[in-house]
């Protein structure tokens, strides 16, 4: 079985302090979402997530940005670098860095689901065959990430995996999972190309995103539910998980 | 009621040439075994890249060791994946003929298209196309092997006259089957007049509607052949013991390190958006859900196990019979969790106090005529 490795203390930069868990659910209406999957080399994928987790083989990194043009904050991108998992045995997505364009959206995304959202500036460019995310952070570019040449599928046939984030919680520290229910009315399939990319800026320096898999961008309707389960980052979920 | 063993060679960590040669041994004396009691098929499955969960990449050479070392029991490729980057179509003719000739006419053929993203992306396959290379595949094999000389002008491979050689064993060919995951294949079975061989848990009620479905339409099908195999074969965990309590507690602890295993890998859809995807496979569930997903819950337990003492086994194998299916194929261990002793001794239990309360059924299918076929 391949589990994670990495030690909780060296996951804790930048995370966030939830003061409970009681966020009430946020509707994200009409929010555009663009995810794209890259293989990651062997060599660092037990590294990079917590011994709760498993990684999957091959390791994999998902980016996926969202584009809310209405939320409880008003609107707002939100970018994550993902380390695609399991919990037990179903698929999460292990957030490893976070990137939000507003500075409220920020706060609550942080402080009610664990996103470790830091604020940066996010442009989106949309031309008739390329869809294009970029994420600036002091003045440097952390991401540029491309889908080009469109291709139409089933609104459902792009998948979306649960969310986990590492937050230092009234339990301690746990992973959050959080699982936004996706009703998504149209998605396209996307060739991903990723021009610029920093890893230490999303959590960890070993992110090697090499070889690019697929993109998609999707327009959906995002229900971010309130919180059931957390689960010890240090032990398996089939005895590490609690409800809340 | 035919009853088959089903290898998948899950291999625990940490690797190790020795590790890795035992479980071949192991499963090489299972399958003598099977043989020498009665049991009707042995399987191997194709598989690439999945570390632990599957170590067997070259079926054709277990299958052919597992010919040499037994006289009776019928070998199965459960499956061969039918995508030219894997495998051409003409070296799964000709290894299909080979085998089939070493193991004195013992071949089954069964056919697949691969439902990870582990071993689709590591041959860089598209994933939509893989059920038109399938179908193709499916297609050309029965050509392949009977027509001499034979020419091919097709969507995934095409060449000019040549003489595929050797020729199988069988007349008119090894029965052709399809591995059934996703819902739906096993019409894609039935419309091709090929077997459905299960390799994925279904609970009573969806492998009865499957299989009424597939007898249903199987009646009207256009088949691939001569001939129609219309077996419908489903697969099992197998730990049989005399102490309920043992079995499940031995049991469920091989299931429960397979489907961990399996649940590691890298689905098909979640790594690449496609329609040709509709499911994640096998085990696994699904990969979006609700906030009601606990992640403390483990794979759901399929219905009708074989993890038990006979008595068990013998009410479960009887409701699978009640709802059409002709043959189990069982998985015997995972992860090497249950001792060879006990796997060999769950083998001798079974053939003694469950296989006689079953008959035999008619010979391979083969041997049934299509009405208009394709020759």
């Amino acid at each position: 079985m391949i589990t994670g490795t990495a030690r909780i203390a060296e996951l804790q930069a930048r995370r966030p302090k939830l003061a409970g868990f009681d966020a009430p659910a946020a509707l994200l209406p009409r929010a555009e979402i663009m995810q794209a999957l890259f293989e990651m080399p062997g060599s660092a994928r037990e590294a990079i997530v917590p011994p709760g987790l498993h990684p999957t083989n091959p390791a994999a990194l998902v980016l996926q940005a969202w584009r809310c043009p209405e939320s409880p904050w008003g609107a707002f991108s939100l970018v994550q670098a993902r380390a695609q998992t399991r919990s037990g045995v179903r698929p999460r997505g292990f957030v490893l860095g976070a990137a939000c364009d507003n500075a409220a959206a920020a706060e609550a995304l942080a402080a009610g689901f664990g996103f470790p959202a830091a604020t940066a500036e996010v442009r989106w460019q949309r031309a008739y065959d390329t869809v294009r995310v970029d994420v600036f952070r002091g003045g440097e570019a952390i991401l540029a990430l491309e889908g080009a040449d469109p291709e139409p599928l089933a609104a459902g046939d792009v998948q979306f995996s649960g969310t986990l984030n590492l937050a230092d919680t009234p339990r301690g520290w746990r992973l959050v999972q959080l699982d936004p229910e996706i009703r998504a009315t149209r998605s396209e399939r996307l060739r991903p190309k990723l021009a610029a990319f920093s890893a230490a800026a999303w959590g960890d320096s070993r992110l090697d995103p090499y070889w690019p898999v697929s993109a998609s961008i999707t327009l959906a309707d995002i229900e971010l539910p309130q919180i059931r389960f957390v689960c010890r980052p240090e032990e398996l979920a089939f005895t590490g998980t609690e409800k809340v | 009621m035919k009853f088959g063993i089903f290898f998948e060679l899950s291999v625990p960590r940490p690797f190790s040439t020795a590790i890795e040669r035992q479980v071949y041994e192991n499963a090489l004396e299972q399958a003598r075994l099977a043989d020498a009691l009665g049991f009707d098929w042995v399987w191997a499955v194709e598989h690439h890249f999945l570390e632990e969960y599957s170590h067997c990449s070259a079926p054709e050479l277990v299958l052919t060791a597992v010919a040499m070392q037994t006289q009776r029991i019928r070998v199965g490729h459960g499956a061969v994946v039918c995508v030219p980057e894997m495998n051409h179509p003409i070296r799964v003719a000709e290894r299909a003929a080979t085998l089939d000739l070493l193991s004195g006419g013992r071949l089954e053929l069964g056919t697949a298209r691969s439902s990870t993203w582990t071993e689709l992306g590591g041959f860089q396959v598209n994933p939509d196309e893989t059920k038109k290379t399938w179908d193709e595949f499916v297609r050309a094999l029965p050509v392949l092997w009977r027509r001499e000389p034979v020419r091919w002008n097709g969507r995934c491979f095409s060449m000019p006259e040549r003489s595929i050689l050797p020729k199988p064993v069988q007349d008119p060919h090894p029965p052709l089957w399809v591995t059934v995951t996703s819902p739906g294949t096993e019409l894609d079975a039935a419309e091709r007049g090929i077997g459905c061989l299960g390799v994925s848990a279904a609970s009573y009620r969806e492998q009865e509607r499957r299989t009424r479905e597939y007898h249903r339409r199987i009646q009207s099908c256009n088949p691939v052949s001569s001939v129609v195999n219309d077996q419908v074969a489903t697969l099992n965990f197998l730990y049989c013991h005399e102490d309920r309590k043992r079995a499940a507690e031995l049991g469920m602890r091989f299931m429960g390190a397979f489907s961990v295993a399996n649940s590691h890998l890298l689905w098909t859809r979640e790594a690449f958006p496609t329609r040709a995807y509709q499911s994640l496979a096998n085990l696994a569930p699904s990969a979006s859900g609700s906030g009601a997903t606990n992640p403390a819950d483990g794979v759901a337990l399929p219905e009708g196990l074989c993890i038990g003492d006979p008595k068990h086994c013998i009410e479960a194998i009887k409701r699978w019979e009640s709802i059409g299916v002709n043959g189990v194929n069982f998985l015997l261990n995972g992860m090497e969790a249950v001792p060879q002793a006990a796997v060999l001794d769950s083998l001798r239990l079974f053939a003694r106090e469950v296989m006689p309360q079953f008959e035999k059924e008619r010979p391979p299918a083969a041997a049934r005529p299509a009405a208009g076929a394709a020759q």
